[in-house]
């Protein structure tokens, strides 16, 4: 199990993502509505770099003709075949129980001796946790 | 002249030497083609695909995109880094998207093809082509077959162009007689035919389904239909008997369906066979000698092995090859695409076949 340091919290808000490496993986940490997820940056379906992709709502399941957009800012869309997968949970949307990609958890904790380097050149305002990803 | 530094030789070696039928290359931009135009058509041509139907989530990979910008595909460096380098290719059959069949006037679609292929030979055959890896498709507007013919015999002898292409959409099915300058020319210089999707219902051409379908998801789906119909037609018109040495690549136009439609239309030939009296063997017995798909985009059901069955009813280990359609969204990963394959069928697919057809070294 590791433990690797994202980063500050400040310097991944709502909305954004960071590709990192860890023990030899690539994975992408995003920052969903302010709460912190990650997923392995390759898609079970070919191996494409699944969390470079566009990260969008979806059209909720509904009755034909309708269109209900909803859950913006919470889907990963493949940037090859355009499969979508939750970022919340890393299950696909067409089927969830079974197409899934892996995810780890993260955790956001007071910066202690952990702090980056360039922690000294950030204003003070900046939120001061540290973003940490656990494999 | 592009300098290009020494390429270290794995291509070739790392996987058999893997030739991948279906690569799309765009020009940098719409002026590139413009420059191979005379007047009138410099003016009148504003580039364009094929207008309706474009895909809801993307057309393109996302990562495709040359990081020094331009359209995808347009970086000969990226691309080889993104996919001859990463895979090994041996040979890309480079198949560019000039959409010129669904012009009324003749003249002018026949202008933007020569316009591609004056493009495409100076600068992926050549230019950038210093190891060979790229193999080109002359583009004809199959809408003008004198025009076509014409322009095939002025490619004829050229090192890199190894078929002719044409878009699946037109007029009328691919074995009618009207298009025969082009097979003429065609199998007098050891060019293949290639089909790719295309310009179905799109300006002067007929949707092959009924009507307009409402979804790119529906159209896209339905892509075979035209294939279907076209294959059909060769046989049945006697295409292939009156040019034996006619072949036809049906690029991206599906994989699974050939069996069964054969099948079908050799029930049919044994009941209607004097309709057609020049078919004198089994309409399936015609596509080992002319006729090969590109596997791109492989159907894959749930069960690999259903498809290893798939691939033995059609006879795959002859006339099945690989294509990855890349950059486009729907890109075949030569690694992840295919179940695992006994290795002789995937020497066949990935290399042996298309060697064969394009007659490379």
């Amino acid at each position: 199990m590791g433990r690797h340091v994202i980063g500050l919290a400040g310097e991944l808000p709502p909305g954004s993502r960071r590709i990192v490496e860890a023990e030899g993986r690539s994975i992408g940490v995003f920052n969903v509505h302010g709460s912190y997820y990650a997923l392995r940056n390759s898609c079970p379906h070919q191996a494409a770099p699944l969390c470079l992709g566009a990260v969008k709502g979806m059209t909720m399941p509904c009755k034909p003709g309708e269109y209900i957009w909803a859950r913006e800012g919470e889907i990963v869309r493949c940037p090859w075949h355009g499969w979508e997968f939750d970022i919340t949970t890393g299950r696909s949307i067409f089927n969830p129980h079974k197409m899934r990609v892996k995810t780890y958890e993260v955790t956001v904790e007071q910066a202690g001796d952990e702090l980056p380097d360039e922690v000294e050149t950030f204003p003070v305002t900046v939120e001061e946790g540290l973003v940490i990803l656990h494999t | 002249m592009t300098v290009t530094e020494t390429r270290t030789p794995t291509r070739g070696s790392a996987r058999q030497g893997l030739i991948d039928c279906d690569v799309h290359v765009s020009p940098r931009s719409i002026d590139e083609i413009k420059g191979y135009l005379s007047m009138p058509w410099r003016d009148r041509y504003t580039g364009g695909g094929r207008g309706l139907f474009g895909n809801p989530v993307h057309g393109a990979r996302l990562d495709s995109t040359p990081p020094g910008g331009g359209p995808t595909g347009s970086d000969p460096d990226f691309l080889r880094k993104q996919l001859v380098d990463e895979y090994g290719h041996a040979y890309c059959i480079l198949l560019p998207r000039a959409f010129c069949n669904l012009h009324p006037d003749p003249d002018f679609g026949t202008a933007i093809a020569a316009a591609f292929n004056d493009w495409l030979a100076d600068t992926w055959l050549s230019k950038y082509n210093d190891d060979g890896v790229f193999k080109g498709s002359i583009t004809v507007n199959i809408q003008d077959p004198i025009g076509a013919a014409k322009e095939i015999e002025r490619w004829a002898g050229h090192p890199h162009f190894v078929q002719v292409m044409t878009d699946s959409g037109a007029r009328a099915p691919f074995g009618q007689r009207q298009y025969y300058p082009i097979y003429e020319a065609c199998e007098r210089h050891g060019l293949r035919f290639a089909i790719h999707p295309g310009t179905d219902g799109m300006g002067i051409n007929v949707q092959p389904s009924p009507g307009y379908p409402t979804h790119y998801i529906e159209w896209h789906t339905c892509l075979s239909l035209s294939f279907q119909a076209h294959l059909v037609s060769f046989i049945t018109e006697g295409v292939f008997d009156r040019f034996p040495g006619f072949g036809v690549t049906l690029t991206e136009g599906g994989v699974s369906w050939v069996a069964p439609l054969m099948w079908r239309l050799d029930a049919e030939w044994k009941a209607l066979r004097s309709e057609v009296p020049w078919v004198t063997k089994a309409p399936s017995a015609y596509l080992r000698d002319h006729v090969r798909l590109s596997s791109q985009p492989l159907e894959n059901p749930d069960n690999p092995k259903q498809l290893l069955q798939i691939f033995e009813m059609m006879d795959a280990e002859h006339i099945l090859m690989f294509a990855s359609d890349y950059p486009h969204w729907d890109f075949d990963s030569p690694t992840h695409a295919f179940p695992k394959l006994p290795e002789a069928l995937h020497r066949r697919i990935f290399s042996e076949n298309a060697r064969e057809w394009y007659n490379l070294a």
